[in-house]
C-alpha cells in the first residue's frame, strides 16, 4: 500500500457506508410501518375517513386490543377437556422426560410452554350473561392454527419422502427435480385457480375420478368437512419445492461413507432411512419446521379465492380477517390490532428459530 | 383487436398537437378482451360495458380512458385503498348501497352544478334513479341500472311437470305451492326445482331476504335495531330449507356451478339477477347447451306483498377531482348515460324515462315476461356497513343450509353481529 495517503476510510467506516443501503430501506419500509402500525393499532382509526381528513382519528389506547381478543364476563374454568386434557398430559410427560434426563433445556422449555398454553387458552370462555365483543376473532384463530397443524406436517413429510426418492444423480431424477419445484414458481392466484378447478364437483379431474369409480363427487369447496382438507392440499402442493430443495442440499451433506457403513450392518432401505439419514436431518427438518409455520400462519389468498372463508366461516383465516376489517369495514385500528397479535406468534416462532439456529449439536 | 389498436392510433395521431386528457376508470363486472368500440352488438356485461367505453375514448374528442382491472371480488376494497393512497380513479362505478358510506365521508364529488354542462338531463332519470343517487340533498353519481333478482325459467322442465299455461309458467304462491311444484318437477323430470349459488355469493341471502320484505318484515330498522330472530326470518328461512330437506334442491353449489346446472338443464329455476337474461338468451339458442326454452320471470310472491332483492349501478367521480380532469370525467359519465340502452340490453332495467318507453327498449328480448319487477324492488334500510351485514347473514345462513345450524341458533347470532355492526 502507499504511503501518506489518509483517505481511506476506516474499517468501521466502511462497514457502515456498505450497510446504509439495507439499513435505510429497513428502516424505511419495515422498521417505520412497523411501529406505525401499532400506532395505528392504538386508535379508532377509519381508512376512508382519515385520508380525507387526517385529524378524523381518536387515540383510544388498548381498547381495540380489548374488543378484539376480550369480552364480557370472561371465565376461566376447565371447559375444554380435550384440548386443557392434551395439555395436562403435555405437562406431565415433559416433567417426567425432564426428570429423566432425556430432554435438552431447550426441548424442555418449549414442550412445557405449548403445553402450559394449551391448558390456560382453552379454558377461557363467556360466563354466565357474557360474551365475547368479537365472536369471529378465536375462531379464526383457531382455524388458522388448524390449517399450520395440517400443512406443515403435510409439507414437510411429503418433501422429505420426496427428496429422498429423488436424491441420486441421474437425468430423471433431474427432471423430476424440476418438475416438483415448478409448482413453487406459480403466483398464488394461479395455484389457486388451478385447485378451483381441480375440486370442482363439476367439471373437475378429481370429481372425474371419482365418477369413474363409481362414487358422487364431493363438493370439496363449500362443505365444510372438505373446505379445510382443500386449502391444505393446494397448499402443500404449492409450496413443496423449497422444502424439497432444503432436503435434497441436507441429504447431500450426509457422507456415503456413513451409508456404506451401515450396509454393513445389515442397515438399508428404510432402515438406513430411519437410523442415518432422519437423525442427520435433524437441523434441516427443524429449519423447514420453524420456517413452515412462520410462512403458513401468513396464509391468505387459498383462503380468500377458493372458499372465501367459507362454508360458515371454517377456512377464515387471520390475515384475510384483517384484510375484511381494514379494507371493507374501513376498521384500520382494529386491524392493525390483529396484525400485532399476528406478529407475536410469528415473532415467537422465529425466535425459537433463532435459538434452536444457536443452539450446539449435542 | 386491430380495430381498436387502429382507432386508438389514429386518435393519437389527431390528439398530438393538443396531448388527450386521460381518464382513469375503475369497473367491476369482469373483463372483455376484444370489446370493441360497436356499443349496438356486444353481448353480456363485461362487453357492452367495455364496449361503451371504448367508444366514449374513441369518440370523445381530447379524452382517453383508460380501464383499470376489473375483477369483482375486491372491487371495493381496491377502490378503498386507492382513495386512502390518494389516488382514486376520476371514474368509477358503484352500487347505491355504498353511498352511504362514501358519501358520508366525503369521499364523491356532488354533481348536479357539472350536469348540464355536460349534457347530462337529470329530469329524464325515473324518480327512484333520481333517489337513488341522492344524499343529503345532493347528487352524486349519474345511475346507469336497476337491476334485481328474477326467476330463470327452463320452459321444458316446466312443461313436463305440467307448470307452463299460456306460454307462461306457472310460479308458486305459497311456500306450500313451492313444495308442490318443486315434487312435481322431480317426479316428471328427475331434476331439481331450483338452484342458485347458496354457498358463496350472497344470492341466497338476497333470496331470504326478499322472503322477508313479502311478510313486510326486514333484518335492521331505520333506527337501527337489528329484526333477524323473528317468525317472518325463520318463515322465509324455512321456505328455502324445506326444499333442501327433501332433496329438491342442492346448497352446495356456487355460483359458477348453479349457473352450469341451470344452462345444463338440471334446474328448472335458476335464481339470479337480471345481469344474466341476454347472456341466457344467447346461451340457450346454441345447439350444445341443455337450455333450450328460455323465460325471465318477475320474483313470485311467496307470502303477502310482492318483492325481491334490487340494487342500482351508477358512476361517481371523487371529491378531489377539479379541473379539466373533472370536465373530462363528465364527459365520459354523459356518454355512458347516452348509451342507457345499449347497456339494458344486458337485461338491466333503464334509468331514463325516454329509454324506458321507447320501442327499442321494450322490445328487447324477454324485456315483457319481467316488466312487474321494477314495480317491487327492494333493497335493506341504508347503511354504511352494508358490506359486513350482508357477509354475516350470508355466513349464518350457510351454516343453516351447509353444515345444519338450527335455523333458530343461526339467526339469533346473525341479530346479534348485525347489531354489533350497527352498533359499532
Amino acid at each position: 500500500m502507499r504511503q501518506g495517503r489518509k483517505s481511506y476510510l476506516s474499517q468501521q467506516q466502511s462497514a457502515w457506508l456498505l450497510l446504509a443501503p439495507f439499513l435505510v430501506t429497513y428502516a424505511l419500509f419495515l422498521v417505520y410501518p412497523f411501529f406505525r402500525g401499532i400506532w395505528i393499532s392504538l386508535h379508532d382509526w377509519n381508512l376512508l375517513a382519515v385520508a380525507f381528513n387526517p385529524d378524523a382519528k381518536d387515540f383510544i389506547g388498548l381498547r381495540n386490543y380489548e374488543r378484539v381478543m376480550w369480552g364480557r364476563n370472561i371465565e376461566w374454568g376447565f371447559t375444554a377437556p380435550l384440548l386443557q386434557g392434551l395439555g395436562l398430559i403435555g405437562l406431565a410427560f415433559t416433567a417426567f422426560l425432564h426428570r429423566t434426563n432425556r430432554l435438552s433445556r431447550f426441548n424442555t422449555i418449549a414442550l412445557g410452554i405449548v403445553s402450559l398454553l394449551l391448558v390456560v387458552l382453552p379454558g377461557f370462555h363467556p360466563g354466565e350473561g357474557g360474551r365475547w365483543y368479537d365472536r369471529r376473532f378465536w375462531p379464526t384463530v383457531a382455524n388458522t392454527v388448524l390449517f399450520v397443524g395440517l400443512t406443515v406436517p403435510g409439507v414437510t413429510v411429503s418433501a422429505l419422502l420426496l427428496a429422498a426418492g429423488m436424491n441420486r444423480e441421474t437425468r430423471a431424477m433431474g427432471i423430476l427435480r424440476t418438475l416438483f419445484f415448478l409448482s413453487q414458481v406459480l403466483s398464488v392466484t394461479v395455484v389457486t385457480l388451478i385447485w378451483q378447478i381441480m375440486f370442482s364437483p363439476r367439471q373437475g379431474l378429481i370429481a372425474n375420478i371419482t365418477e369413474v369409480m363409481g362414487g358422487t363427487p364431493i363438493n370439496w369447496l363449500t362443505d365444510q368437512q372438505f373446505a379445510m382438507a382443500a386449502i391444505v392440499i393446494a397448499t402443500v402442493w404449492w409450496s413443496l419445492g423449497i422444502a424439497m430443495i432444503l432436503f435434497l442440499a441436507g441429504l447431500q451433506d450426509i457422507s456415503s461413507e456413513i451409508y456404506e457403513a451401515a450396509a454393513l450392518d445389515n442397515a438399508r432401505g428404510a432402515r438406513a432411512f430411519w437410523y442415518i439419514t432422519l437423525p442427520n436431518l435433524r437441523r434441516t427438518i427443524t429449519l423447514v419446521v420453524v420456517l413452515q409455520i412462520i410462512l403458513h400462519f401468513q396464509v391468505f389468498g387459498q383462503s380468500h379465492l377458493m372458499t372465501q372463508g367459507g362454508p360458515n366461516d371454517t377456512t377464515q383465516v387471520l390475515v384475510r380477517y384483517i384484510y375484511q376489517t381494514g379494507f371493507r369495514d374501513s376498521e384500520l385500528g382494529r386491524a392493525s390490532a390483529m396484525a400485532v397479535f399476528l406478529f407475536v406468534i410469528m415473532g415467537a416462532f422465529s425466535v425459537i428459530q433463532f435459538i434452536i439456529g444457536r443452539e450446539k449439536d449435542e | 383487436m386491430k380495430h381498436v389498436l387502429l382507432t386508438a392510433a389514429a386518435a393519437a395521431s389527431f390528439a398530438s398537437a393538443a396531448p388527450a386528457q386521460e381518464v382513469t376508470l375503475a369497473r367491476f363486472f369482469g373483463a372483455c378482451e376484444d370489446a370493441g368500440t360497436d356499443t349496438t352488438t356486444s353481448v353480456g356485461e363485461p362487453c357492452i360495458i367495455q364496449s361503451i367505453i371504448n367508444a366514449a375514448s374513441a369518440e370523445i374528442d381530447g379524452v382517453t380512458v383508460n380501464t383499470l382491472p376489473t375483477d369483482w371480488g375486491n372491487y371495493y376494497d381496491q377502490v378503498k385503498a386507492a382513495f386512502a393512497g390518494g389516488t382514486p380513479p376520476d371514474v368509477f362505478v358503484m352500487h347505491r348501497h355504498r353511498i352511504p358510506e362514501f358519501a358520508g365521508l366525503g369521499a364523491l364529488a356532488e354533481i348536479s352544478g357539472d350536469l348540464e354542462a355536460a349534457g347530462i338531463d337529470p329530469a329524464d332519470w325515473s324518480e327512484n334513479a333520481l333517489e337513488a343517487v341522492s344524499y343529503e340533498g345532493g347528487i352524486y353519481g349519474v345511475p346507469m341500472d336497476f337491476h334485481a333478482n328474477l326467476w330463470h325459467v327452463n320452459m321444458d322442465l316446466m312443461a313436463e311437470a305440467g307448470l307452463v299455461e299460456n306460454g307462461e309458467p306457472i310460479l308458486p304462491s305459497s311456500p306450500e305451492e313451492l313444495m308442490e311444484h318443486a315434487q312435481m318437477v322431480k317426479d316428471a323430470t328427475g331434476q331439481d326445482y331450483l338452484a342458485a349459488d347458496f354457498a358463496q355469493f350472497p344470492i341466497g341471502v338476497r333470496l331470504v331476504l326478499a322472503l322477508m320484505w313479502q311478510q313486510d318484515s326486514n333484518i335492521f330498522s331505520e333506527d337501527g335495531t337489528a329484526t333477524i330472530n323473528t317468525e317472518a326470518g325463520a318463515n322465509a328461512v324455512t321456505a328455502i330449507t324445506q326444499l333442501f330437506d327433501a332433496g329438491l334442491a342442492n346448497p352446495q353449489l356456487n355460483y359458477a356451478d348453479s349457473q352450469q346446472a341451470f344452462l345444463n338443464g338440471e334446474a328448472a329455476v335458476l335464481v339470479n339477477g337480471t345481469w344474466v337474461v341476454d347472456f341466457y338468451a344467447a346461451e340457450a339458442a346454441k345447439e350444445e347447451v341443455g337450455l333450450d326454452n328460455y323465460y325471465a320471470a318477475d320474483f313470485p310472491t311467496l307470502f303477502d306483498t310482492g318483492a325481491t332483492w334490487a340494487d342500482s349501478h351508477m358512476w361517481a367521480l371523487p371529491s378531489t377531482i377539479d379541473g379539466e380532469t373533472r370536465a373530462a370525467a363528465m364527459k365520459v359519465l354523459a356518454f355512458i348515460n347516452d348509451h342507457n340502452i345499449d347497456w339494458a340490453r344486458t337485461g338491466h332495467m333503464a334509468v331514463r324515462n325516454s329509454v324506458v318507453e321507447s320501442d327499442a327498449y321494450q322490445s328487447l328480448p324477454h324485456r315483457d315476461e319481467y316488466a312487474e319487477t321494477a314495480a317491487i324492488a327492494k333493497d335493506t334500510p341504508p347503511s354504511e356497513r352494508y358490506g359486513a351485514i350482508q357477509d354475516v347473514l350470508n355466513r349464518e345462513l350457510q351454516a343453516i343450509w351447509l353444515t345444519g345450524k338450527p335455523v333458530e341458533a343461526a339467526l339469533s347470532d346473525a341479530e346479534l353481529e348485525v347489531q354489533d355492526l350497527l352498533d359499532r
